[in-house]
């Protein structure tokens, strides 16, 4: 435990004279065998901009790594945004873990390919790992626990050397790397990844790697890729091209076959 | 030596001063933490500009300054918000726009009062004017900033830094961005009198602007932007006594200068 400061009793005293809310209503939809399933689905990257793709249909099963490939521009991340509650959907349906897609939902968690922080900001690499428990303290809430899922977030992630240093310092891997963490300790069922290697050497892609196919039944992967060579060792390839899905390689029997 | 630091304590108003410019150096400092890393040093200036025509026309209607000076800062925050909302104007011109129109209008009534010299005090502020109802509403304005400071210090850090992350979990970076912006409009309503309102947007940004530059998380930038703000603040107001051509707001901000100077030569690059 850190020493206090002699005025923190003053401001903690704050938070007695407050309700905690949650941040959103609580979440109990389970998953039920399939973790994503869209209906005639279209969506555009832009509310008045031109349809990215339409009438996609697919499903992703719980546990399931899936490979979103197709050239740039293709909407992969429109879909994935679309999957986060991020954007709306301008026809069709989609349920993400038995519910529609909505923002405030801790069990989904969104890595954009280029991550908008301000820069710089005094955050040590710590606290932003930290930041993923938010979702589960909820307004007026100081975070006091959580910090044995933070430390197992940066082992897993090798980033505990680098716990105590400033954000701004990182490099675009390692700051990948923690935002990885961040998911990780934010506990999501369903993980979605925007190009996640685009900045990364082959060191922090070894450990990004290693993470997302370390056997896990409970987390489901949706990550888009440019390069089809990145899809190798998914379990399901899902192809979006001239605005059109399609479902290139289907998990068959148990998902986890890279074990 | 001595004298030169015990005479101005001999004075009642020196001490109601001195207690107004640690609660606003206090929460200005806070509060400025915020301003600065999120940009929005521009803003904070048009809200502070904006309060002008608003105590002036309460002051002409015979009513509280501070009605009127919130009433216009929240105009503006309106305003600015209602301007960029359409395609075409971006914010920054918005801001522009509110904050050029805002001060004219206060010239304007200013003109009209024909009582440019009552309102010195008002533009660049005054260590005598602060009675004892303003040391009351600075001081009820700054238990308010503070405490609702540190009751959202998780949510405004986390939208502040990543936002799209904030809306992910549902912690409603608008709302946040709306908070932030009506504490900037009463931490600006709080510290005229003392500062003024030409002056008063220094006081968001010199404090912080020094513990962005020596702080390594938001708790020690905000550390290290009150011990600024408070150096600038107390020598501020004894060059203001000992100089009496010098209004307070000028002397403090020039003594806020001088460590962001120092910190600036000597901290080390990023």
């Amino acid at each position: 435990m850190k020493p206090q400061p002699w005025w923190s009793p003053l401001g903690d005293a704050c938070f007695g004279l407050v309700p905690r809310i949650p941040y959103a209503r609580p979440d109990r939809s389970e998953c039920q065998g399939i973790a994503v399933e869209a209906h005639g689905l279209s969506a555009a990257a832009r509310t008045d901009g031109p349809t990215a793709f339409a009438d996609a249909a697919f499903n992703i099963p719980c546990g399931c790594r899936t490979a979103l490939i197709g050239p740039n521009g293709s909407g992969k991340s429109t879909l994935l945004r679309v999957l986060a509650g991020l954007l709306p959907a301008t026809s069709g349906t989609v349920q993400i873990l038995g519910a529609k897609p909505q923002l405030g939902r801790a069990r989904v968690a969104y890595l954009a390919q280029r991550p908008r922080l301000t820069d710089p900001f005094p955050l040590t690499l710590r606290r932003l790992v930290q930041m993923g428990t938010y979702a589960h303290h909820g307004w007026f809430e100081e975070c006091h626990h959580g910090d044995e899922a933070v430390d197992r977030a940066l082992h897993l992630l090798q980033l505990t050397d680098l716990a105590e240093r400033a954000v701004h310092t990182l490099s675009g891997g390692q700051l990948q790397r923690a935002l990885l963490a961040r998911a990780t300790v934010q506990g999501a069922e369903l993980l979605l990844l925007d190009e996640p290697y685009a900045a990364l050497d082959q060191a922090s892609r070894d450990i990004v790697e290693g993470f997302l196919f370390t056997p896990n039944a409970n987390l489901t992967i949706v990550m888009a890729t440019h390069d089809p060579a990145d899809s190798q060792r998914f379990d399901r390839i899902l192809e979006l091209r001239h605005g059109a899905l399609r479902t290139v390689h289907a998990c068959t029997g148990h998902p986890h076959r890279h074990a | 030596m001595l004298e030169f630091f015990l005479e101005p304590l001999r004075e009642p108003f020196f001490h109601r001063a001195l207690l107004a410019v640690v609660l606003s150096a206090l929460t200005c400092a806070c509060l400025g933490a915020y301003v600065v890393l999120r940009r929005m040093a521009f803003l904070s200036t048009a809200l502070t500009h904006s309060i002008l025509p608003g105590v002036v026309g309460a002051i002409l209607l015979g009513l509280s300054p501070y009605v009127g000076a919130l009433a216009a800062a929240l105009l503006t925050a309106g305003g600015i918000a209602w301007l960029s909302a359409r395609r075409g104007t971006s914010e920054d011109s918005a801001i522009g726009v509110m904050l050029s129109v805002m001060f004219a209008a206060g010239i304007a009534l200013m003109s009209a009062a024909h009582a440019w010299r009552d309102f010195t005090s008002l533009l660049f502020g005054s260590v005598v004017s602060v009675g004892t109802a303003d040391l009351l509403i600075i001081g009820l304005t700054s238990a308010g900033i503070l405490f609702t400071l540190r009751v959202l210090h998780k949510e405004l850090e986390l939208a502040s830094f990543d936002e799209e992350y904030a809306e992910l979990i549902g912690a409603r970076p608008a709302w946040l961005r709306a908070v932030l912006l009506i504490l900037v409009a009463l931490g600006a309503v709080a510290c005229v009198r003392l500062v003024g309102a030409l002056l008063t947007t220094a006081l968001f940004v010199i404090p912080s602007a020094t513990g962005v530059l020596l702080g390594r998380t938001l708790p020690q930038v905000m550390g290290w932007g009150i011990a600024c703000a408070l150096f600038g603040g107390i020598s501020g107001l004894y060059l203001s006594y000992h100089f009496a051509g010098v209004p307070s707001g000028a002397g403090i901000v020039l003594c806020c200068a001088l460590p962001y100077l120092v910190a600036r030569l000597s901290a080390p690059r990023h």
